[in-house]
Formats: C-alpha cells, structure tokens, sequence
C-alpha cells in the first residue's frame, strides 16, 4: 500500500484574463519509506503539487483528481477535516524566505505551535521537545527566543525543519528547502535530512529545481515540465541516461553535473496560452514532429521502472554508423588503417566530440560519416536512411560538416556571397532572391555583417576567424539537422578560435542540430561536448559522458591524453 | 494677527447684555497691565520666560490662570477623546476583521459601501443629526453640558452615570467620524497579510480557523492600527473642537472656541499648546509600544 497516491491531479489557476494550468494531469505514488523527488525548472508546477497535497492552494484554483493518504481521500476534505492530516501526518518544509515565518513571534514559540495544539502536551513539554528538535537540526536552543528576522537564511532553513518534525510526520514535503542557500549550508542540510532519513525513515517528497541535491537524496525522480510528469525513473539511469529531451536538458545545463563545459540552458520557453493542447516540450524540442502540435503525450513505460511521456519514445538517434573501416594505401604499398571497426551513433540535438591525437583517424572519420569518403566496410545510417546511398548533402536538413581549414576550403576567387550559395546553387535550390535572402539569413547567423559591401568582398580579404565563419554559414545556409565540425578552430588563435566556438556552440543550442565535433584540443572540447569519444588508431577507445570520460578516464590511452594537458606554470597543481 | 482687541470684549459675549464700554484710560491702563502695549518681540520673550517657569499666564476672560482655566476643562475633552478612540478602534477593527472574512461576499461589499459613504459627513454635522434626533426629538440624550447643574447624587455610581449620560453623545460622534478609517485600514491590511507566506505556513501547520485569524493574521495587521491610532488622537483634538460646540460639551475645545471669540490671547496659547503637547506625547506612545508588538522595529 503506497503512503501517498495521486491519480490525476489537476490545478488550474485561474485568473481574469486567462488559466494557468500550473499542474495539468500528474499521478504518482510514494511508498512507505520512499524519497521522491521531484524536479522541474521554475514554473513547472512542483510547489502547486505540494500545496495541492496540504490542501493550500489559493481561492482561485480550479483542481481536479485525487489525493489519496493511506488510501482516505484528502483532496475532497473540507479546510477543518484536513487539518486532521496536516502536520501530524504530513508536514512541509517551506522554502526559505523572510516572511515564511510568522514576523512576529519568536522561532520557538512557532515551532512549539503544532505540537500543542496536534499533541495535546503542555507548553512546557512541547518546550523541552522543541530544544531537542533544535538540537536535531543543528540549532542552539537558545535562539528558540529569537525572531525569524534575527536569523539567517540556513538558521531558518532549519528551524523550518525542526518546526516540521515537530509532530513526527509520516510524510515530509521538501520545497526547494536548499534554494537560497550557500554551497556549505547546502551540504549540511543535505547531511542532515540523510541524518534524519536514515534515523527515522521518513517517507519524503523532494521538490526542487537542484537535481543534484534531488539525486543525492532521492531513490527516484520525476521530472515534471509545464505541469506534467515528462519523465520518472531511478535516479542514477535518470542522470546518466536520459530519455526525455527535456530531462537531457536539465541534466546538461546543471554545473556538478558537468564541471568543465559552458553553461547553456534550454532554449525557448514554455507555450503560452491555454488554447495549446500538444505536447508542453514541443516548442522547445529538436525532434518535435507533426503529432507533437497537436497532442499531449501521455506516460508510458520505458522498462526498468522508467516512464516517458515522448511521442518519439524519447531522445531519438539521427545517426549509426555500424563496423566502419578504412585504410589507405601507403607509398611503400602497406595499408594505414586509419579508421578501424569503429560504432558510435548520435543523437537528437547533442554533441559528440571525438578527440585523439593527430593520425588517429578522427578526420578520416568524419569523412565517411559525412559520405565524402566511402568506408571499405560497415554502413551510416542517417535517420533511418543509408548515407552513401542517399546524398543528405545535396539538401536541407541534412549533413553538412564544416572543414579544418578555412583556407582551402572557401576559395579565395569567390566573393563572400558565391562561397556562402555556392551549395544552393549546385543543388538548384530557390530562385536567386531567395538564395540571397538565404545568404543574408545565414550570415546573419554567424554574426557576421550581411550588406552588400561584405557580400561582394572577395574571401582571399578576409581574416582567418570570417573565413571559418563563411565557411560555417555555408554549412548553415542548408539548416542541417546534423554538423560534422572537423578540427574547425585549430588553424585560428586563440581569441578568434573562443569566438567561432562560442558561436558554433550558441548555433546548436538555438537551432538544436546535432553535432560531430572533431578536435586534437581536449580542454576546448570540454566547453561544448556532451559525450566524447576518444579515437586511439582508428579506434574508439572510450567513449562516454564528457565529464566521466574526463575525471574517469577508464583507458590508457584517455589516461595519457588527459595527463598530456600542459599546466599553466601558476597553476600549482598538475593538469587537472 | 487676528485682529480684535480683549478689553472692547470683555463682558460683551452674551446677546442683550448691557454693553460696558471702557474708558479710554482704562482702556490703555487693561493694555499696560497684560503688556499688551509693548512690542511682539518682548511679548514673545517674556511669554516664552514664563512658560519655561510653568507660567502659562492669565486668562484675560477667567480671570485667573490659563493652567487653572485648562485643568478644568481639559478631563471633559480626555474623557470624550479617549472614550472615542478605545470605541471606534474596537469597532473599526471588528467591522473590518469580519469584512475581510467575508471578502468578495455580498456582506463585504454592502458595509465596505456604507462606511464609506458614512465618512464623508463631517463630524460636526454628524453631531447636529444625532443632536437633533436623540435630544431633541427623542429627549434621550440631554442637550448640553457634561453634567446635571446642580445635581446632588448619591453616591459615586449615580454620578458615574449622569458623567457618562452626558457624554454619550459626543463620544459617539466622534466615534463614528473616526470609524471608518479603522475599517478600511484593518480589512485592507488583514487581506494584504492573509496573502503572506506565514499564513499558508500557520494554515499548513493545521492549527485552525480561529488560531490562524486571530494568533497570526490580526495579531500582523493590527500593527498599522496601532500607528494609526496615534495620528488619529491628533485628528482628533481638532475636531473636537467643532464637535464639543456642538454639544456644549465643557471641554478644552469650548474653551478654546470661546477664548477665541473673546480674542483672550494667553487662554488661546494655552490650549494651543497643550494640543500640541499632547499630540507629541501620543506619537511618542505609539512608537513606544510599536516597538514592544514588532520585534522587528528598534527605537
């Protein structure tokens, strides 16, 4: 029998000129002893959830569902009747705010309130009992006679959990309870509520927008977006493998979880409107196709006790490549074998960087990938559809990779408006107003300047940085739903290198295309790359989470590759 | 400068009064003897001399000293001031404690209406209604005075009563003039604090109705009430001027009306500045004791 069921539950705010389906349609079940947590960005509906649980929602909420406590409705009972369950059964840990206390009476006086009036004890019991709470939590006792204004964020942080343990919950509701709070109160609290968890076993239910303190509390996670539950699963197969694109994106744009790279959020925002009935995600998604506009998928069971709720069953795979091989033939007639039995694939909207010193056969790699060359062996299926066979070049949404240097590949006769059409032009594409059009879109993209005064430069005039960049914006022009970026920064300098990164980078987040990125740099890879895969002789020797293969590294030859970092001389610490 | 003179008044206050009209030498002889003849500037100084020896002056009228003139008078006003005050901040705060309960009912929106609709007859014209109808009509109420002339009672209850019959009227004139600024305060700040975060905390903590109203929400919005209250005692003190006329109620507000029509200068004084003081000393309270309920303010 679970503690906490809710089937259905739906609150919808309501106010003059529209509805605010802040919890649209949400079930789930906490066990006896369990800890949910439950993450979402700000505005998701995570604390409508709690207060809809506490019976707390404003006087303008139309809910619909159930709530059901040890299998008794509480979601219908009256504001009296509920006050039965509240705090003795189920108590909440608000998040911390200046006002979340009453100003003026004093912390101890409120932390004792409960106790007197659910457990019928004297005052002066539920006084000693309260210096003992204050103890639990870490408080002196003496600052029982303080006011909350006389306290600090993490003092009342914890006297609002000493003020929720006060009647011995059964179910204790965490609400953003580490939000304001410092890196080491952080900790403390968290080591405090493991404390508490496994002393008492409290049954708990976690809501924050901090997936890292969500994970390293909670045996499961639900992630909830725009009021619905988009995904939910064990913690540790949520974080390392997540199904739902809206959950990728959380986890990618949380700094524990990826210490070195650039932080980027997920573009785009939540749909406004209540008229919207498709999937919340699909404005923001990369792999939203047409049923995504028009209806709300619903939770499905993904296996290992997972559930998404994705019409496309989750992140999708936009590229395989199976058993690749090829070598080249040497003067002396010996065979290089230069990409050698090599799997990867890619997915939806991510970055995959394939790092490794130079000869390793990265290049040649992203070459057959990008059906410049043919492998010997092995096939590259490109959503669903064999590269070699069909040219995902020659149109939109395709493959288009980007090559190393930007000297040989723009040439340096053709002005910058040639070199940027030249492929709508091979490919007959639109009329020469739209191609124009298109040039001026995709120069506008790289940031560089579109008047006719820049298009009609010759490309031989223009510095290393502009050219990588035309030669980027030529790619753009064709919107590709996949990018092969090989060694694109390496023949720059370091600022002019940053700057095509960051912009390379800012492009895929906004346009939400894959990317191949190749490069010899691990330090810069690092910024942008979701996975890695490390290339030794034409082969992949590892690949993986970018920041596990970095503080991991599990193969030798990672191990060297990473080792080999030149410290700065002021960093007193090695590499690392 | 008001313009008038003490002495061309002296006795002339009544209609059909044998006027006695004064010599000149006696005149200049009244003009010399109150210092009135000397320049403003001396005047001033010598005026500020004395009250710094709690020298308030003499009453040119009375004839005795303007502190013995306001001593007499000035309990009446405290009586109605503060009789006023205690019932219309009661009043106020129950009215608008119950409005903001039944916030958007129909019971609200009728009172929210009425109170304010009610507050803007001036006070004075409040009184002549209530007046009118309570004394005149109905004779319940007497006309005027604070007691029965001549009254011999038996016993301290008795005169309890006949104190309390006669200010009846003016207490609850001033009352009403004050109520509805309690009312609108409290219901507005009662709802402004039913919003905050320590009420969802109090109402999640399942302590009840009536514990969460009155421990948390009234105890939080009663702290303007109670600045209010101050300035209100203020307000007051003006208005019970026109409000004491009205009913010839002997307090310093009559006093203060008929010193001016007798243009008795060091009575005026006087009475000024014992509302002045008095006004400061209550604002002085109401920090005071702001400062006890909100733990929040340091004075």
């Amino acid at each position: 029998m679970s503690l906490l069921k809710i089937n259905d539950l739906k609150c919808h705010y309501l106010t003059d000129s529209n509805t605010v389906r802040a919890v649209d349609g949400i079930s789930f079940e906490i066990e006896e002893g369990e800890i949910l947590g439950i993450v979402g960005e700000s505005g998701s509906g995570k604390t409508t959830v709690a207060f809809g649980i506490m019976g707390l929602l404003p006087e303008n909420t139309a809910s619909s569902g159930e709530i059901l406590y040890r299998d008794e409705v509480i979601s219908s009972l009256s504001e009296s009747e509920i006050d039965r369950f509240r705090w003795k059964d189920i108590a909440i840990v608000f998040q911390n705010g200046l006002e979340v206390m009453n100003p003026v009476m004093k912390v101890g006086v409120q932390v004792m309130e409960p106790m007197v009036r659910h457990l019928d004890i004297s005052p002066d019991k539920a006084r000693s009992k309260c210096t003992d709470l204050f103890r639990t939590v870490g408080l002196d006792p003496k600052w029982m006679d303080l006011y909350p204004h006389q306290l600090s964020g993490g003092m009342r942080q914890r006297a609002l959990i000493a003020m929720a343990l006060s009647c011995d919950p059964k179910l204790l509701i965490l609400d953003e309870v580490t939000s304001a709070l410092d890196a080491f109160t952080r900790k403390e609290i968290r080591d405090l509520l493991v404390g508490l968890q496994r002393k008492n076993g409290y049954t708990m239910l976690m809501i924050s927008h901090d997936i890292t303190f969500v994970s390293s509390l909670a045996a499961r996670i639900a992630v909830i977006y725009s009021g619905k539950i988009v995904e939910t699963g064990p913690v540790k197969d949520l974080l390392v493998s997540p199904l739902h694109p809206y959950t990728r994106g959380l986890v990618h744009s949380t700094p524990d979880i990826f210490v070195y790279k650039d932080l980027w959020g997920i573009p785009g925002d939540v749909p406004a409107g209540d008229e919207f009935r498709g999937c919340p995600f699909s404005p923001r998604c990369t792999q939203k196709i047409d049923i995504c506009k028009k209806a709300s998928p619903v939770l499905m069971p993904a296996g290992d006790g997972r559930e998404i709720a994705c019409h496309r069953g989750g992140i999708a795979g936009i590229l395989v490549a199976r058993n690749l091989s090829f070598s080249y033939r040497l003067p002396d007639g010996e065979y290089l074998q230069a990409v050698d039995n090599v799997n990867l694939e890619v997915r939806e909207g991510e970055v995959l960087a394939v790092v490794g010193q130079t000869g390793s056969g990265k290049s040649t790699l992203a070459h057959i990938l990008a059906n410049v060359i043919r492998p010997e062996c092995g096939e590259v299926l490109f959503m669903g559809g064999n590269v070699s066979g069909e040219n995902y070049g020659n149109r939109f949404n395709g493959i288009q990779i980007v090559f190393q240097d930007p000297f040989s590949s723009t040439s340096n006769r053709f002005t910058v408006f040639d070199a940027v059409k030249e492929p709508l032009y091979i490919n007959k594409i639109g009329s020469n107003g739209d191609r124009l059009q298109m040039v001026k879109n995709a120069l506008e993209l790289v940031r560089l300047p579109n008047n006719d005064n820049f298009l009609s430069k010759y490309c031989g005039e223009l510095s290393g940085g502009q050219r990588q960049r035309v030669a980027l914006a030529r790619a753009m022009v064709m919107e590709p739903k996949l990018l092969i970026a090989d060694e694109i920064t390496s023949a720059l300098d370091v600022s002019t290198s940053a700057n095509v990164l960051r912009l390379l980078k800012g492009l895929q987040n906004r346009r939400g295309f894959a990317m191949i990125y190749i490069s010899h740099d691990l330090s810069l890879t690092l910024k942008i790359a979701d996975r890695i895969a490390v290339m030794d002789s034409g082969k992949i020797v590892e690949m993986g989470n970018s920041h596990d293969v970095m503080l991991s590294p599990s193969d030798e030859y990672t191990k060297r590759l990473v080792g080999s970092r030149i410290g700065l001389c002021c960093h007193n610490h090695p590499a690392l | 400068m008001m313009p008038g003179d003490p002495f061309l008044t002296t006795s002339a206050d009544e209609v059909g009064e044998e006027i006695i009209v004064m010599t000149e030498e006696q005149h200049l002889y009244y003009l010399n003897y109150y210092g009135l003849d000397r320049p403003l500037s001396e005047q001033f100084l010598v005026y500020v001399k004395n009250l710094m020896m709690g020298n308030l002056g003499r009453s040119i009228y009375y004839k005795m000293p303007v502190s013995d003139v306001i001593m007499l008078h000035l309990p009446w006003t405290i009586l109605i001031v503060v009789g006023a005050t205690v019932i219309s901040t009661i009043s106020g705060v129950v009215l608008g404690t119950l409005s903001a309960k039944n916030r958007k009912n129909r019971s609200d929106r009728i009172l929210m209406t009425g109170m304010i609709a009610f507050a803007e007859i001036p006070s004075f014209l409040l009184g002549l209604i209530l007046l009118l109808i309570f004394s005149v009509y109905l004779r319940l109420f007497p006309l005027a005075g604070a007691i029965t002339p001549f009254a011999n009672y038996n016993g301290l209850v008795e005169q309890l009563w006949d104190i309390l019959y006669h200010a009846f009227l003016p207490i609850v004139t001033l009352s009403l003039a004050q109520l509805t600024d309690v009312y609108l305060l409290t219901r507005n700040t009662l709802i402004t604090v039913t919003t905050k975060d320590y009420i969802r905390t109090a109402r999640a903590k399942g302590l009840g109705e009536k514990t969460v109203w009155i421990r948390h929400a009234l105890r939080n919005a009663l702290l303007p009430v109670v600045t209010r209250t101050g300035f209100m005692i203020g307000i007051m003190m003006g208005g019970v001027v026109l409000v004491e006329s009205v009913f010839s109620y002997p307090g310093i507000g009559m006093t203060l009306r008929s010193a001016v029509v007798c243009r008795d200068y060091p009575l005026i004084q006087g009475i000024l500045l014992v509302i002045a003081v008095s006004i400061l000393v209550c604002n002085l309270l109401v920090d005071k004791i702001y400062g006890k309920l909100d733990p929040r303010v340091v004075i």
